[in-house]
């Protein structure tokens, strides 16, 4: 891992340097531990800023939408790499416009998964490339580094970026026989009214932060129609009404654009697994398109094109 | 609840069934009087917001048709 | 989500068929009365007003 810290603080010094791009968007060390931080470098010195461990979760093309600079570096991992794509696709950045520096992606780690299993604060973490050691007042904790996985990193199938001008690192192997969709089919074999309630339960503890919204990378409505006030289409409380018609609309605007990412449920402070609904969007997309958001510049994507075999049983 | 009765809101597009209803109009067919139609430029104008919208002013059903 | 399915209805019907109109309206009717009042995602009353 420190081997890619290392390769992507020489790439941004390089690229810096020599005038190829003007910025570079990578992670930096945060201010607390496995909560790494967006950071944007603008000077070859200060390439080394940058850091690559378990802890780049948050997904970095959520900063590169309508940004005016001719030549932006981004470092990408495999999640990050498709939502350009998607950006690229829905013009809202011109592939001319970025120098992806693709990192080969093992699975972020899920920071609540490792601080439930200490009995305190932790002060320090390190890594090697299958363990991550935890630190804090009075105890050592070494985790499996499969163990900690964000749920959607253990499910992940497209670890290695799609598009890349650099890449850090040697591709890695991606996931095989991985099955995907095994809480969606949990959900899906419901009756209408366990689902009702299950969803209840799920959003009770939603405050409505609208962090989701501002981590994801698909999220960048110049106005989200829940602040739109004409019409006002959901209202403003914590109503569980609206706090649904909320997340269910968000994961509507997501279909068929969703690559899984896991921003939204990694930013949400109340720990809500609001992935369930885009994945259920995700699995229909795959299932009756046969479509895998952010794979490829050249097709279009499912929802913005006709195919006279598109699926139509439920029209009369 | 016996007196109850369905509340159905029809988004019709413009130019299909709008187009229709009215010649079901003009040519004086009964149909069931539940329907409130909303006329929409096209079904591509559809959103899952009016969906849920309709819902939540209180409608029993939501029909979309092209 | 939880919605019954048949409380929103997909139909396709060119401007010249008002009797598959006719027909459609009161199938569809027929569906929603069958699944009864909607319950979901609709506030209690009393904050409403």
């Amino acid at each position: 891992m420190t081997s890619t810290t290392e390769i992507l603080r020489e790439t941004a010094a390089r690229l810096l340097a020599s005038g190829a791009v003007e910025m570079v968007i990578g992670f930096r060390q945060g201010t607390i531990p496995m909560m790494n931080e967006p950071c944007f470098v603008r000077k070859p010195a200060e390439a080394g800023l940058l850091v690559w461990d378990s802890h780049c979760g948050i997904n970095l093309a959520n900063y590169v939408t309508d940004r005016k600079e001719k030549k932006i570096g981004i470092v990408a991992k495999g999640c990050d790499s498709r939502n350009l794509v998607t950006h690229i696709l829905e013009n809202k950045i011109r592939r001319e416009q970025l120098v992806v520096i693709g990192v080969p992606c093992r699975g972020m780690a899920d920071k609540r998964k490792i601080a439930m299993k200490c009995p305190g604060e932790i002060l320090r973490v390190h890594e090697t490339e299958t363990a991550i050691t935890a630190e804090g007042e009075g105890f050592t904790r070494t985790f499996e580094k499969a163990d900690v996985l964000q749920h959607n990193c253990s499910l992940c199938t497209h670890r290695n970026p799609v598009i890349h001008d650099e890449l850090a690192g040697e591709p890695v192997e991606e996931q095989q026989g991985v099955d995907r969709y095994a809480d969606v089919r949990a959900v899906e074999a419901m009756s209408p009214e366990q689902r009702w309630k299950y969803f209840e339960d799920l959003l009770a503890p939603c405050i409505r932060c609208y962090a989701c919204r501002n981590a994801c990378p698909l999220c960048y409505c110049p106005t989200c129609f829940v602040d739109e006030s004409r019409p006002q289409w959901v209202g403003k409380g914590q109503d569980p009404v609206d706090v649904r018609t909320f997340h269910f609309l968000r994961a509507y605007h997501c279909a068929g654009r969703c690559t899984d990412c896991g921003a939204c449920e990694r930013a949400c402070p109340v720990g809500i697994n609001m992935r369930l609904f885009t994945k259920k969007l995700e699995k229909d997309c795959l299932e009756l398109f046969g479509w895998e958001a952010g794979l490829s510049l050249e097709v279009r994507p499912a929802l913005d094109h006709y195919r006279p075999n598109d699926p139509n049983d439920f029209i009369r | 609840m016996s007196d109850w009765e369905p509340k159905i809101v029809a988004f019709l597009c413009n130019w299909c069934s709008y187009g229709a209803a009215d010649l079901a109009g003009v040519g004086r067919m009964e149909y069931p009087p539940h329907i409130r139609v909303i006329r929409i430029p096209c079904t591509g104008r559809m959103s899952p917001n009016f969906f849920l919208a309709a819902l939540r002013e209180g409608a029993d059903g939501v029909w979309v048709s092209g | 989500m939880g919605i019954e399915p048949g409380r929103l209805q997909f139909s396709w019907i060119s401007s010249a068929e008002s009797t598959k109109f006719v027909t459609v309206a009161a199938q569809v009717t027929e569906a929603v009365r069958a699944l009864g009042p909607n319950t979901r995602f609709i506030k209690p009353l009393a904050e409403v007003a």
